[in-house]
């Protein structure tokens, strides 16, 4: 089926100036607009797309027309062009602003403009939808949730690659497949950016990854640098697209430099096409935008973001503690987890809420695909929305509720699904009992449309010292599973040793047992070296790791420590001086704080712990340390890479006392609570981060709202928190004015705080003129600000 | 169009940082590991394009005239200009976000180092475009933001480039540009030789009653 070419530049040479809506032209200049589409429709387009690429919201607010009024002219011209000859398809494409985490755009903003959009489109008479020219995966999934939940119309996407095989935002050829045809398009492919000869690799690629026909709109190859003038005749461009039918290219097309002469050219070329071979191999997996853990080979299902046990991680979830949270994602991604589980559930903690924050937390610290772990539909759900890729849901089990309230969620999302062999009897004890189960899962999953290679089912690890016969019928079921249903298996290993001595050597050996019975996802830790060094060795000994090379890797990186380095530093094996000043006279903590050495301040923390209360090292100990250090960055003997390492070190030191203090269910300490924020309009925030920073190290409790901030926001929060001291930042000069602004909220609705500003941009006098008490020309000024404050309030003085 | 990233000026790296004097080794030995990492994940992308100077000022065949004094005096004797843009790409702020959660330091050293691998980029456009443009006579590159020439021109600007669609560069509501580590520029062509001093230098930044270098008797050297 023909699509057609290229819309803006015809546009252009028709007199449109750079820089005009291009859809304001469906208004004033509808004759021209249905024009171009009628050529094409003459040259055998068969679906053609509106000139509504760019009327959305953002666009539409500059331009002085009403978006819906673009729209249904865009559409009119359209089928005034198409009469009974062509299908028209509403042309979607990006917001013109970068989602988050690198942008201000959030899921739910998109969502709601692609909203307007598509409804007006669909009230206008397209056809379809198509979405195309994005480079984000998240924002195509906005798109097309919008489309699926809004209207009938049938979607397909196309987004925009580079050579290197990756978007603009790393998204790959494999995760796109996954995440749209999961999410339920009609057909999907490329557009733009590259020519026929550039994407056919790209194609092949998608083609293993995906069932749906594929659509293929390329630029006249790649545009000079210089004329910006492409290089590809129609002639030239048809014969490149020849081979494109054979890996599956069902809907064909032009995108930059094309015109109704590609699309004649074309036409003639794929009647004698050929269409896609059957019988290709299928590739599964699930997926962040990012990366792929594929089916097929073992993957290492990371355990450790689960409150279950964890005194610290509970303290986080209840403080909203995300960066502790988030650096389990970080640890466990380096010890080579290849998707990582999130289980936020706790008595007294929102956990939608909470779970909604970790997956975004997660998705910008780590590039892993996510296992949603809740018992919650609600919570499952909203994971699912906001996970960009495909996700793995754990779990459904055999109970017709649990069947009825999960699968249909996993379904609409494109999830896989963990299947839990238990059901309203309990845990079969028998592995025929467990068989049965997984059978009834994979058949439920079947009547949704979810396929076996997306079920993942868990025979379930019982305590040996409890149940000892259940450890072999779990590796017997684990075989039938693997060997009947075709499925995907996991497995979490570490519960088998519950109550014996030496838990890791039956966790060793039963990890290894259930691998050889067909385990493809053991659920572990995977910053246990020895539980991490037994799949890679399992791998070596399957086949799957060729040639060792990464097990071999692997060791070199996690090398067995002999126990004595464990216990001391090796004698003359100290780090060599992190600072260019010598560590001043005190005590070997504090020296190790001055100097940066972030694992003997953890390990010299422990040990002044036998002898002082947690206040006590922090007083004592951390404080003087930094006090140290900023007066040498103060006068210059050492600079901001110094502070930072010196401010790293004191963290792990502070993490020592709040995780003794999280495992005795005692209070965490604080020297005061103080608000900190990057105001409304600036994405900057690498200086509030290292304010933030320093304050904490300094015993503060600190509530960081991030950037882009509403002044509104900053006024509620404080009022809420009783922060007695407020942290603004600002870099550019033409945020300058939220600054004023936020500061006269907070003095207008009588917040009885503190307020320091800090930025670039700002000096002494200008801070003064603006409203702030302080004016915090670094981090360190910041430090010392907040002691004043507080000292103030606690009516004492200087310490 | 993909632009090699020759060498990250470590002195800008260093000035980032606000490091004055020797370099500590174990700081020059961080530098040197977090540059390998940028180098490894960045791919840095320019595009520009030619405009024929229309007599009010407006770039042929865009809705875009630069406004303010600082552009009418870079583009006196100018008849054509240049639209320039550059970026270091999302992989740049994935990187310095990244880094972030494990180590502020390293997300420091990075951003410092994309600081000075950006202008390093422009640098080596720009000296493309010297030799492009030859014997022509370009100006210095001047940005939306300095002097008077106002960031709110920025939404004309990446239109008259289609920055989303060449370089995946999008703006906020406040004119800033995403990925961060980006550059737009406008540069004047002209026949003949620029009266010296022409753009840039302190007089036309609008930083200068506030600039902490000045302040320390020294300039950022643009």
């Amino acid at each position: 089926m023909l699509l057609d070419g290229g819309m803006g530049t015809m546009l252009q040479q028709a007199g449109l100036p750079l820089g005009v809506l291009p859809e304001s032209w469906n208004i004033t200049h509808p004759e021209v607009v249905t024009g171009i589409h009628r050529r094409y429709v003459e040259a055998g387009s068969q679906v053609i797309f509106a000139n509504t690429f760019g009327a959305n919201p953002l666009k539409a607010a500059g331009s002085g027309y009403d978006l819906e009024e673009l729209i249904s002219a865009g559409i009119r011209c359209a089928k005034e062009a198409a009469g009974t000859h062509a299908q028209v398809a509403l042309d979607v494409g990006p917001l013109g602003r970068l989602m988050e985490p690198l942008g201000p755009l959030s899921f739910e903003e998109a969502y709601e403009m692609y909203c307007r959009v598509l409804k007006a489109g669909e009230a206008a008479g397209a056809d379809r939808v198509i979405f195309e020219t994005l480079s984000d995966l998240q924002e195509v999934r906005a798109g097309v949730l919008a489309a699926k939940e809004n209207t009938s119309l049938p979607v397909w996407a196309t987004m925009t690659f580079e050579a290197s095989g990756r978007t603009f935002l790393g998204v790959t050829v494999p995760a796109m497949a996954l995440t749209l045809s999961g999410l339920g398009v009609e057909a999907l492919g490329f557009n733009c950016s590259l020519g026929p000869a550039e994407l056919t690799p790209l194609l092949r690629e998608l083609r293993a990854w995906t069932d749906l026909p594929l659509i293929l709109k390329p630029n006249a190859g790649l545009p000079d640098p210089v004329t910006g003038s492409y290089p590809l005749a129609p002639g030239e461009f048809a014969a490149l697209m020849e081979t494109a039918p054979s890996l599956g290219a069902r809907y064909m097309g032009g995108c930059c430099g094309t015109d109704p002469a590609f699309i004649r050219e074309l036409a003639k070329k794929q009647a004698a096409a050929e269409p896609a071979a059957e019988g290709r191999p299928r590739r599964y997996g699930i997926c962040s935008a990012r990366s792929v853990a594929e089916t097929g080979r073992v993957r290492i299902i990371g355990e450790r973001i689960n409150p279950t046990g964890k005194k610290r991680m509970q303290q986080a979830l209840r403080e909203n503690d995300l960066d502790y949270i988030l650096s389990f994602g970080i640890q466990q991604q380096e010890a080579g987890a290849d998707i990582l589980d999130v289980n936020v559930g706790l008595p007294g903690v929102d956990e939608r809420g909470m779970m909604i924050r970790v997956i975004q937390g997660l998705q910008a610290a780590t590039d892993l695909p996510l296992q949603i772990d809740s018992s919650d539909p609600a919570v499952v759900e909203a994971g699912l929305r906001t996970a960009c890729g495909k996700c793995l849901v754990n779990s459904v089990n055999g109970k017709r509720e649990s069947l009825d309230a999960i699968l249909p969620l996993c379904k609409k999302y494109g999830a896989a699904v963990v299947g839990l062999c238990l059901d309203e009897e309990g845990i079969p004890e028998t592995w025929e009992g467990r068989m049965a189960i997984a059978r009834r899962i994979v058949e439920a999953a079947d009547r949704v449309g979810i396929p076996r290679q997306d079920v993942y089912i868990d025979c379930l690890t019982l305590t040996v010292s409890a149940q000892q016969s259940q450890a072999a019928e779990t590796l017997k079921a684990l075989r039938a599973v693997k060997k009947e249903l075709g499925v995907q298996t996991v497995l979490g290993v570490s519960n088998i040793s519950f109550g014996l001595p030496e838990r890791q050597q039956i966790n060793l050996s039963f990890l290894t047992q259930a691998l050889a019975a067909g385990l493809d996802c053991p659920i572990m830790n995977p910053n246990q070296n020895a539980m991490r060094k037994a799949v890679a060795a399992f791998q070596v000994l399957s086949g799957e790791d060729a040639g060792a090379d990464r097990y071999i890797q692997l060791c070199a990186a996690m090398p067995e420590l002999p126990p004595a380095a464990v216990s001391a530093p090796a004698p003359g094996g100290s780090k060599p001086e992190a600072n260019a000043a010598p560590a001043g006279g005190g005590s070997p903590l504090r020296e190790a704080v001055i100097r940066g050495q972030g694992s003997e301040v953890v390990r010299l923390t422990e040990g002044a712990l036998s002898q002082k209360t947690e206040m006590e090292v922090i007083e004592q100990e951390l404080i003087p340390a930094l006090n140290e250090v900023g007066d040498r960055y103060e006068r210059q003997m050492i600079f901001l890479p110094q502070l930072l390492r010196a401010a790293q070190a004191a963290s792990a030191g502070f993490e020592v006392l709040k995780a003794r203090l999280a495992a005795q269910n005692r209070p965490a300490l604080s020297r005061g609570k103080i608000l900190i924020a990057t105001v409304q309009g600036d994405i900057h925030d690498i200086g509030k981060n290292i304010v933030r920073v320093v304050l904490e190290n300094y015993g503060y409790t600190v509530l960081d709202l991030g950037r882009d901030v509403p002044p509104e926001e900053i006024v509620e929060t404080a009022l809420r928190e009783k922060a007695p001291l407020v942290g603004l930042s600002a870099l550019m000069t033409t945020t300058l004015p939220a600054m004023e602004k936020t500061i006269r909220m907070l003095r207008e609705a009588k917040v009885p705080c503190k307020v320091m500003v800090g930025g670039a941009v700002l000096t002494e006098e200008y801070a003064r003129e603006i409203g702030a008490d302080y004016y915090a020309r670094d981090a360190k000024r910041s430090a010392d600000i907040a002691r004043e404050v507080m000292n103030g309030l606690a009516g004492g003085g200087e310490n | 169009m993909e632009i090699r990233l020759a060498g990250i000026s470590r002195p800008e790296a260093l000035r980032y940082l606000g490091m004055r004097g020797p370099v500590p080794p174990d700081v020059d030995g961080d530098l040197d590991r977090c540059e390998a990492i940028l180098r490894r994940s960045v791919c840095p992308r320019g595009a520009w394009r030619c405009f024929d100077l229309c007599p009010d000022g407006t770039l042929s065949g865009t809705a875009f005239r630069p406004e303010g004094q600082s552009v009418r005096e870079l583009l006196r004797g100018c008849s054509r200009a240049v639209l320039m843009a550059a970026t270091l790409g999302a992989e740049a702020d994935l990187l310095i976000r990244r880094a972030q959660g494990k180590s502020l330091l390293d997300a420091a050293l990075l951003d410092a180092l994309c600081n000075a691998a950006i202008e390093d980029v422009c640098d080596a456009l720009c000296a493309d475009l010297a030799r492009e443009f030859a014997p022509a006579f370009l100006t210095p590159r001047f940005s939306p933001g300095y002097g008077d020439f106002p960031l709110s021109q920025q939404p004309l600007f990446a239109a008259a480039l289609d920055l989303p669609r060449r370089l995946g560069i999008t703006l906020t509501d406040s004119f800033l540009m995403t990925p961060q580590k980006s550059v737009t520029a406008l540069i004047g062509v002209s026949d003949r030789a620029p009266a010296p001093k022409q753009g840039g230098g302190c007089a036309a930044c609008s930083f200068s009653d506030r600039c902490l270098y000045r302040k320390g008797g020294a300039t950022c050297g643009r």
